[in-house]
């Protein structure tokens, strides 16, 4: 069904999925694939009439068993709701759910990296609006999660502690914190409004995370998202991935962290990546972190 | 650090090496049930998870917060 080539220029595997051109795309919400199944109704992806979080395999998969998962996390069955809308206690129950999949997936001889994530926007492609997340089990260990592995050879340290006390200590752009989450834009930003959020012990996952940490967790992703919504009064599109330890790898590394990307750099522009970004790599900012972390405080301040 | 450590078995970890041979869903020693008739219970810290398979063969799991969790 898909089928993986290495791409020698660029040093990475491109993952051909062409099914997924089938895919659902933006349905009404009479025909929503993720709300429950009415009574009388064709049935939805879940049969049954009310539900608090489903997970199910992606009926258009990028990758698939044997050679990886690709799955369907439905945060709640309010068509209309959002992550930062939903009950703290719901938002803390998605932490055990990602935790939970994070350990079955990352079990699975075919699965090296497990990537939780969710897309939320039609900015950044999202094709169906309730509520949802993804999560990839990639049979290779990706770019992204290797480079994380590779700064903690060239600091000498694991990268994600040692930028986070450097965060901590300049404190410029710091965004939130409680007693187990730091959140903050990072000091090399890529995106105007990107930010991380960091546990502030090391925990390689969340299986190694304890249970009132996974509950700070959530309550630091709602802050920040619910300040995202603040800030320019809108539903605020974003990308958002949880990098975690490598499942494939002996004795891997790795610091628990969220990153979310929002491609808006002000409340009607977006920010493409263009030939800098694509051709070479480099991306080109019209915003400090600094001045961004500060319209993001008062943005958390608003949203709280 | 407040609170209980959510792993309360290591052995649960994935590990390389140790990993099972499971090559998808459903997990190993978990029979799943038709929609409409839930696996036996799970836990995940405060969570409880139903499996099922839906009608074409996809896993389909429920997860649904309970307040009476073990501490």
């Amino acid at each position: 069904m898909s089928e993986l080539r290495f791409n020698e220029l660029r040093g990475e595997q491109v993952d051909y999925a062409i099914h997924r051109q089938e895919r659902t795309f933006l349905p009404t919400r009479e025909h929503c694939p993720l709300c429950p199944t009415r009574p009388g109704a064709a049935p939805t992806e879940i049969p049954f009439p009310s539900f608090e979080i489903a997970v199910f395999d992606n009926r258009f998969p990028a990758f698939h068993a044997p050679h990886g998962a690709a799955e369907v996390v439905v945060y709640t069955d309010d068509h209309d709701a959002s992550f930062g809308t939903l009950p703290a206690a719901r938002a803390e129950a998605l932490m055990w759910v990602w935790r939970h999949r994070y350990l079955e997936l990352g079990a699975r001889e075919d699965v090296d990296y497990v990537f939780i994530f969710e897309n939320r926007g039609v900015e950044v492609g999202v094709t169906l609006h309730h509520p949802h997340g993804q999560i990839y089990g990639y049979p290779f260990v990706p770019p992204v999660a290797a480079l994380e592995l590779a700064a903690d050879e060239h600091l000498g340290r694991c990268a994600p502690c040692a930028l986070l006390g450097d965060e901590l200590a300049d404190g410029r752009r710091l965004l939130f914190e409680n007693d187990g989450v730091v959140a903050y834009v990072p000091y090399a930003a890529r995106w105007a409004y990107e930010a991380h959020v960091v546990l502030r012990e090391h925990r390689a996952s969340l299986l190694d995370c304890h249970a009132a940490e996974l509950r700070q967790l959530a309550d630091a992703l709602q802050t920040l998202v619910r300040g995202y919504d603040a800030l320019f009064d809108r539903p605020f599109p974003y990308v958002m991935v949880v990098h975690q330890a490598p499942t494939g790898i002996a004795d891997a590394r790795g610091h628990l962290h969220v990153e979310l990307y929002p491609p808006l750099r002000t409340a009607e522009k977006l920010k493409y990546l263009a030939g800098s970004e694509q051709g070479a790599g480099t991306f080109i900012s019209d915003t400090l972190p600094e001045e961004s972390a500060a319209e993001l405080r008062e943005a958390i301040a608003r949203g709280a | 650090m407040a609170g209980s450590p959510a792993e309360a078995d290591p052995s649960e970890r994935p590990v390389t090496g140790e990993r099972g041979q499971q090559s998808g869903p459903p997990a190993e020693g978990i029979e799943p049930a038709l929609c409409g008739q839930p696996a036996q219970g799970e836990r995940q810290g405060p969570v409880v998870i139903a499996r099922h398979l839906k009608d074409d063969g996809r896993a389909l799991l429920l997860y649904t917060r309970r307040e009476d969790q073990p501490t």
